[in-house]
């Protein structure tokens, strides 16, 4: 059964005239207990998308979907109240930057403590105790004495840990990890990665991943999307995607993976960037960058079709056999 | 936390040797003949003239006049008036509590209205509320304050009458000055002799009214623009998006984890508005024939009576240093990342 | 393993992206704001009244018409069509005094503007080039005058040199200086840390070239702000020293000046108490909205704000 699903997601900034869509049309679903992975470039809208999700866009982008469920609910329509209920008890959400992620102001377990509170209307020592279960669950030593920090005092991996602690606090039935390794040192990295597959099985969450490292979604994820420039471009499950990518950008990300170059002299990249406000092509959105582009691929832009693994959006989809 | 406290601290002593050396130099800029500019007459004796120069150390070299000028501050001599004859340090402590009462009053006002119009102003960004409050308070910024005053004394005093035009109190309230400060001095007073003074308080009260908002204009634009403007910067920070993540509701976002931070920096515009505000007493005081420090040395100016300027001058500017070094310490106890650096 | 991949080469026929000039840019988020057009537009026509005065007033503006002493402005009763703004206590025509008024006013806002910027920038660009010695006293010295409340520096230095239109500008300037050199200084310094300084400085690029080929067109939008911003403010000091009898003496129209007598007439002549106030806080509102638009188009990052 799909806990979260959305169909047809748009979210569009600046004037209505003439509209930046910084997600366009997105499809993904995801089901209880499973591990999504979405890629991209950075600005090809894999933030917002999950941002709009979770009403966090503040009013400013413009947000239309033909669906968008959750748990059987309904986010289009619910109401503000009614969303802050679901919103950092059922759906959690970890951002990519730790050390901004936490409020200065306050000490780490006030933050923690917080969340209890609010969703769970915990008091007294019954709080405390879960927060200090919530420390030792994300592995934090000396957890006690630490409740009282404030996040200056902590480091990266130890600040992401608690932003971890925060998410799970009320069992969350989906969590949505936005590049929650990328601002911390190489030796954390898999340190943290580690600690959020074990609690995604432990609890039993559904996790979507947001991530460019393609490595980490090859080691846990069960399915991938991968984006660019506000669409989904194919969206797969995990082996069949680095065995025979359908969409030439996914083949070019996987070829900038140093393990897939093997015996190559120099690191294949993929020239160009991803496409602006000001500069977004009328055709099929990679055509600037496509290696194998044609003059179709330059006027019409490509709908998102089903395949037998998943889905692709590209007037010619690569056969998988020379990958 | 002491260090920090230590090295600002510091920072002081030059900035203070810095004002000695300008007031000192004040009196020495003035063109003319230093004796007969502070006498007030042309063509003295020269005797008596190079006695004068002599019994006020003018004729040393200018180090040493310097060296001595320090040596009486340190003292406490800070000379006396031309005009009264008074130690200028008597005449200041007897008018300054009449500033710090309209300068605090002033400041409440402002610091209130402005972070309540700053915050306003913030949650609805964008819209006719933000537009029109913001609007306002740049015309607050903008504000030629002694014409504001007299259109309030003329509208509020003259047409409506609502409140009294000039002063402190009613003169027909003879009130001992206890602590300085009218409305604690007046209110104190119709308690113990409710006879003859009622009524004193509410008349005390009605007499700081304009000048408290005429002088707390332009602190209150100041503080509205930096509040909206700290607001939204904070408003953008991770940390709010993960207050909002977190499903708490948009009051305890604004009120527990954006305000909070976002008072930093107007805490520190606050304390630099005691600058603005003891230029705005000089205004405020003469429109309102208040009693303070402002009024003081703007008669002293009129009056070429050199010593209280000088003086005047000197004290204010300490004032102004030291409370600049108190925000600097309290910025340090708001904000946790300060007070931990080492 | 890539047979059928091209090249990519640019390709002349495919649509060049076009990204809008700075200048138009700049006009577009300025014009935007609407605050800032409108405080444009009222600029524009004070500085055309001020320079053309002779032919926009009706009046000299010293000349006194002892029959039509305290003439309440047109629209009122009692008023005459020949004093659109009324006269004030000498029989002067108000309309006449307000426009040459603006002569004085711009032109103390604007000299204190130019006298303060330049050794502002110079000094400024010095305490970041040579932060140790040099920078450290000129930002002590910088400490010591602002420690004074400005106006009360202003009134102080007015009260040395004696009042008049020379003194106030010096005063009004001497009042404006530390904020220069503090803004010039922070600004310089950050960017004395970027690449391209030190690649000018590899290059062989000499000391004065660093300071101001290099560096100070780009300290320039916080600087041309803060421009504007004290423009406004200078003005209202201006008129501040006037009001208190200090500043520009009479009867030379000063928007200040003219208010300095205004308060004997509260009771009777409301007109020559509003008009020159709100003459001044339309001027100085105008300048300040055209500062906020200014810093929205040039710099949004700039918080500043006074």
């Amino acid at each position: 059964m799909n806990l979260l699903e959305i169909n047809s997601l748009s979210v569009a900034f600046g004037s209505t005239e003439k509209p930046f869509h910084a997600v366009d049309g997105l499809d993904l679903t995801v089901r209880q207990g499973e591990i999504v992975g979405i890629v991209g470039e950075s600005g090809s809208g894999k933030s917002v998308t999950m941002m709009a999700m979770m009403g966090l866009l503040d009013g400013q982008g413009r947000i239309t979907a033909e669906r968008l469920q959750f748990d059987g609910k309904d986010l289009l329509t619910l109401g503000a109240r009614e969303r802050r209920r679901i919103v950092g008890k059922d759906i959690s959400m970890i951002f990519q930057d730790p050390m901004t992620a936490l409020n200065p102001s306050f000490t780490v377990g006030y933050q923690i403590m917080e969340v209890l509170r609010e969703h769970l209307g915990l008091k007294g020592s019954a709080l405390r105790q879960r927060a200090l279960e919530l420390m030792e669950m994300v592995e934090i030593p000396a957890a006690a004495s630490r409740l009282d920090a404030y996040p200056h005092q902590l480091s990266g991996g130890m600040s992401q840990r608690v932003a971890i602690a925060m998410a799970i606090a009320c069992r969350p039935k989906l969590l949505i990890a936005d590049e929650p390794t990328t601002a911390l040192d190489v030796t954390i990295q898999a340190q943290i990665m580690d600690l959020l597959v074990s609690l995604q099985q432990s609890q039993n969450m559904s996790l979507i991943l947001i991530t460019h490292d393609l490595a980490v979604i090859s080691e846990i994820a069960q399915r991938v999307a991968v984006m660019y420039a506000g669409q989904v471009v194919e969206l797969s499950r995990v082996p069949d995607i680095f065995l025979s990518p359908a969409h030439p950008y996914t083949e070019a990300l996987l070829a900038s993976i140093p393990e897939h170059s093997k015996g190559a002299r120099r690191l294949s990249t993929l020239p160009g960037i991803v496409p602006g406000h000001h500069d977004r092509p009328v055709g099929c959105l990679l055509s600037p960058r496509c290696p194998y582009v044609q003059d179709s691929c330059r006027t019409v832009r490509p709908e998102l079709t089903t395949t037998s693994a998943g889905a692709v959006r590209c007037h010619f989809p690569l056969s998988g056999k020379e990958a | 936390m002491f260090a920090f406290i230590f090295r600002r601290f510091g920072l002081l002593i030059p900035t203070f040797i810095g004002i000695t050396l300008l007031t000192f130099s004040l009196i020495h800029m003035i063109p003319g003949d230093p004796i007969e500019v502070m006498v007030g007459e042309r063509n003295l004796d020269p005797v008596m003239h190079a006695q004068a120069m002599h019994r006020l150390g003018l004729d040393k070299p200018l180090y040493a006049q310097y060296f001595d000028y320090i040596g009486q501050l340190l003292n406490g001599n800070l000379g006396e008036s031309i005009k009264t004859r008074e130690p200028v340090l008597k005449e200041f402590l007897t008018l300054f509590p009449a500033t710090l009462e309209l300068a605090l009053s002033a400041m409440l006002f402002a610091a209130f209205f402005g972070l309540l119009a700053g915050v306003i102003a913030a949650i609805r960004r964008g819209k006719a509320t933000d537009h029109s409050v913001m609007g306002l308070a740049l015309t607050g910024f903008s504000m030629p304050i002694f014409w504001w005053g007299l259109i309030l004394i003329m509208v509020f005093s003259n047409y409506l009458h609502w409140t009294p035009v000039s002063g402190r109190v009613d003169l027909a309230f003879d009130i001992p000055p206890r602590t300085g400060f009218m409305l604690i001095d007046s209110w104190l007073i119709e308690r113990a002799d409710p006879a003859n003074f009622s009524g004193a308080f509410i008349d005390a009260l009605r007499h700081l009214i304009l000048p408290t908002i005429v002088l707390g204009t332009i602190p209150l634009a100041v503080i509205a623009r930096m509040t909206r403007s700290s607001m939204l910067e904070v408003l953008k920070e991770d940390y709010v998006r993960t207050a909002r993540a977190k499903g708490l509701s948009p009051f305890k976002v604004i009120f527990v984890h954006t305000l909070r931070n976002a008072l930093i920096p107007v805490l520190t515009v606050i304390g630099l508005q005691i600058g603005t505000l003891m230029g705005g007493a000089v205004l405020t005081e003469t429109i309102f024939s208040w009693p303070g420090i402002g009024k003081w040395l703007i008669d002293a100016i009129g009056s070429r009576d050199y010593p209280v300027i000088q003086s005047g001058l000197l004290m204010v500017a300490t004032l102004v240093i030291v409370v600049n070094f108190a925000v600097d310490i309290l910025y340090g106890v708001v904000n946790p990342r300060i007070r931990h650096a080492k | 393993m890539s047979l059928q991949k091209q090249t990519v080469v640019p390709d002349a026929d495919a649509p060049v992206a076009t990204y809008p000039s700075p200048v138009k840019e700049f006009w577009q988020a300025f014009s935007q704001n609407k605050g800032a057009v409108a405080g444009l537009v009222f600029m524009l026509v004070v500085v055309f009244a001020a320079i053309f005065a002779p032919l926009v007033a009706p009046y000299s503006p010293i000349e006194q018409y002892h029959d039509h002493l305290l003439t309440p402005p047109a629209w009122c009763e009692g008023g005459s069509r020949a004093f659109l703004l009324g006269t004030d206590e000498a029989g002067r025509d108000l309309l006449s005094r307000l426009i040459y008024g603006a002569r004085m006013s711009l032109l103390i806002g604007l000299s204190s503007v130019v006298v303060a910027l330049i050794p502002g920038v110079i000094l400024g660009l010095l305490a970041a080039f040579f932060p140790r010695m040099i920078g450290g006293s000129i930002m002590r010295l910088m400490d010591v005058l602002m420690a004074l409340p400005s106006l009360l520096l202003a009134v102080a230095i007015v009260a040395i040199l004696g009042p008049g239109f020379i003194n106030s500008i010096i005063a009004i300037a001497v009042v404006g200086l530390p904020a220069y050199v503090r803004l010039t200084r922070a600004s310089a310094m950050s960017e004395l840390n970027r690449d391209y300084v030190t690649a000018s400085r590899v290059c062989g690029a000499g000391l004065l070239r660093l300071m101001f080929i290099t560096v100070l067109p780009n300290c320039m939008a916080p600087l041309i702000v803060h421009a504007t911003m004290s423009f406004s403010s200078a003005i209202l000091e201006a008129s501040a020293l006037g009001f208190l009898g200090l500043g520009v003496q009479p009867p030379t129209p000063e928007w200040g000046t003219m208010l300095a007598s205004a308060r004997d007439y509260i009771e009777r002549a409301w007109w020559v108490v509003s008009l020159p106030g709100l003459t001044i806080l339309l001027a100085v509102l105008s300048i300040n909205l055209m500062g906020d638009g200014l810093r929205d188009a040039l710099d949004p990052k700039l918080k500043r704000i006074a």
